[in-house]
């Protein structure tokens, strides 16, 4: 059971992989993880590539089955919800940024906030409102109309940043947020992140390859040998 | 059902503030779903129409809507919706002129034979001007004057064949006309009722003509029949004529209809595109909490807004070309191209309500069901299929 001020509780996770398609021996990738995550809190998780890093991610974020154990999200076990449960539940309480923003490329910054919140029910104008604040607030008051391929890369990111942000998550899931921007828009990233979080009172799971950038988290796990270690 | 969410995707999907490749995708789809369902249309207005001509020229000219076989003087009129009545004396003959002859049917008719009904089914020339002779006078259609080799004025020789004797009798030929259908005037010769009883005396079948209003025919002829008499309808006494026109234009509606089956079954490639092209997107909006549900509505609300819009269009398109076909018929008949002798081309254009409601609606039913069944792709796109993780 989750004790009240935790968002998220990994319980003995063990996850593997076929290794081909034709068959073979599976390749375990995580195995017996405990983790929690409590409000207002960050992690970073941090390994080498093919550590299992994203797959703990996505197993935390209900978008992967583990073979075993169990993934507690605000007191409800995400493998026993159903798509319509897991999808309120990812449209309340989950944010998401991605290394590479993946905003719709169709709509434009403004409308790839807002529609988060449409996806939660509220009105267009409410929508919008809430889009344009929190644009602002990223620093992108003046790009609202502009779509993904009319934006730099960091903007893209700062985009995702509102766009994860919008509808006041428990939880943000970032995976390599600034892996694919340069040092001077890392940085600026990284700063808007985390005081939107703190601002928030959001909790963080943060992947990444960049220990400065994961230091500044509450804690820092690394992964290593399908294994989860308090980082030193 | 979150309206505004949906009303955004499906007006972005339909290309509304979308970029160009979008919008170039939803207007290629709609024009060539336009395109098939007018060839649908029109083709079916145009065989329907055609085969309505051609009943028409063997109701009008031929036989008459309903045939009622006594001699006795009757008024038909209080019977439903009849609007003519003539009294017809039919016989074959040989007709003969100084080049070929040909086996003809004659029919003798009454002044008010050819009223304006009638005279709508036919091209007539300037008739011959009495001279001094008395030969009878007879008409002859445009084609058998052609076999013949006669023209106005020409004099004919019928061989009567009663059973007494076989006598001939010198006639002129007061004018020619021309039913548009060849296969029905190539042998039909209208002469006077009075001459053709004093001709066959009494050997001729006599019988009276009814023309009826609209689709009235089966219910004056049931009419007619509770009061004992004996009754034919058109298609009775050209039964092989009307049997292969019915049989041709259920023939042309099942090609039409399969046809719009492949058009059905085409529209839900526009969804597979559409959804394989966004297979990101749809995951990306998953990842957002999206319901697979909502996803699926607006793909399909967007193929049939394109369906139903084209369908629409293609409809009032199809009718719009058969509407204005009349007068490039009329030219080409006028023409009198040899290749096209045997088809009827100078007929009006009806529309088939009925024909094009199961085109269209096989059309949309069929992209119903075969959108539904492609869509159910969604369901298996992951959220986790829209990132790239390491």
């Amino acid at each position: 059971m989750m004790k009240s001020a935790e968002v998220l509780r990994l319980e003995q996770v063990f996850k593997s992989f076929r290794a081909t398609l034709r068959g073979g021996p599976p390749i375990q990738i995580l195995e017996g993880i405990d983790l929690s995550l409590e409000r207002s809190t960050s992690i970073a998780i941090t390994g080498n590539s093919g550590s299992g890093k994203s797959t703990l991610l996505q197993i935390s974020a209900g978008l992967m089955q583990c073979d075993s154990g169990r993934v507690w999200f605000e007191e409800q076990e995400i493998s026993a919800l159903g798509d319509d449960k897991l999808s309120q539940l990812r449209s309340h309480s989950m944010g998401f940024i991605f290394q590479n923003s993946l905003l719709l490329d169709d709509f434009t910054a403004l409308e790839n906030v807002q529609i988060p919140s449409m996806i939660a029910g509220k009105s267009e104008k409410q929508a919008k409102n809430l889009a344009m604040e929190m644009l602002t607030t990223v620093g992108m008051q003046d790009r609202l109309h502009h779509t993904s391929d009319q934006l730099s890369g960091g903007e893209r990111q700062r985009v995702a940043i509102a766009r994860a942000l919008v509808n006041n998550p428990s939880v943000i899931f970032a995976d390599e947020p600034t892996g694919s921007l340069d040092e001077q828009n890392a940085s600026l990233v990284e700063d808007l992140l985390f005081s939107l979080v703190q601002q928030q009172q959001v909790a963080l799971m943060l992947i990444t390859h960049n220990y400065s950038f994961a230091q500044r988290c509450d804690v820092v796990y690394h992964l290593h040998d399908r294994k989860v270690e308090v980082s030193s | 059902m979150k309206q505004p969410l949906f009303a955004l995707l499906v007006k972005r999907k339909l290309g509304f503030g979308a970029n160009r490749a979008a919008k170039r995708r939803i207007l290629f789809n709609l024009l060539l779903i336009t395109l098939v369902v007018s060839a649908l249309v029109f083709a079916q207005m145009f065989v329907v129409s055609m085969s309505k001509g051609i009943a028409d020229k063997y109701a009008l000219l031929g036989n008459g809507h309903l045939q009622v076989h006594t001699t006795e003087p009757v008024d038909f009129f209080p019977y439903s919706n009849v609007i003519d009545v003539q009294k017809v004396g039919q016989s074959y003959a040989l007709i003969y002129s100084p080049s070929a002859n040909k086996m003809v049917r004659l029919k003798g008719v009454g002044d008010s034979y050819f009223s304006e009904l009638r005279s709508e089914q036919l091209t007539m020339g300037e008739p011959y001007v009495q001279s001094e002779s008395n030969l009878p006078q007879i008409l002859l259609s445009t084609t058998l004057a052609s076999t013949l080799d006669v023209q106005i004025g020409d004099r004919v020789a019928l061989m009567l064949v009663s059973q007494s004797s076989i006598r001939p009798q010198l006639c002129i030929v007061q004018n020619l006309y021309d039913s548009g259908y060849q296969e029905l005037d190539a042998n039909l010769v209208f002469s006077d009722y009075e001459l053709m009883a004093r001709l066959f005396q009494g050997k001729e079948e006599t019988y009276y003509e009814l023309l009826v209003e609209g689709d009235a025919l089966e219910q004056t002829k049931r009419e007619l029949k509770a009061d004992g008499y004996a009754v034919t309808s058109w298609d009775e006494e050209n039964y092989a004529v009307a049997t292969n026109l019915n049989t041709s234009r259920q023939a042309v509606l099942g090609v039409m209809v399969a046809v719009a089956i492949l058009c059905g079954y085409f529209i839900s490639e526009l969804s597979r595109e559409l959804v394989e092209d966004d297979k990101y997107k749809i995951a990306m909006l998953t990842l957002l909490g999206a319901t697979k549900r909502i996803i699926r509505r607006s793909y399909f609300s967007t193929v049939m807004v394109v369906t139903l819009v084209s369908v629409l269009l293609g409809t009032l398109l199809g009718m719009a070309f058969a509407l204005n076909l009349s007068p490039l018929l009329s030219s080409i008949a006028a023409r009198s191209i040899p290749s096209l002798a045997y088809y009827l081309l100078d007929f009006s254009i009806v529309i088939p309500w009925l024909d094009i409601l199961i085109i269209t609606l096989v059309l949309v039913g069929v992209s119903v069901i075969s959108v539904l069944f492609s869509l159910r792709r969604v369901a298996m796109i992951e959220p986790i299929s829209c990132a790239h993780f390491d």
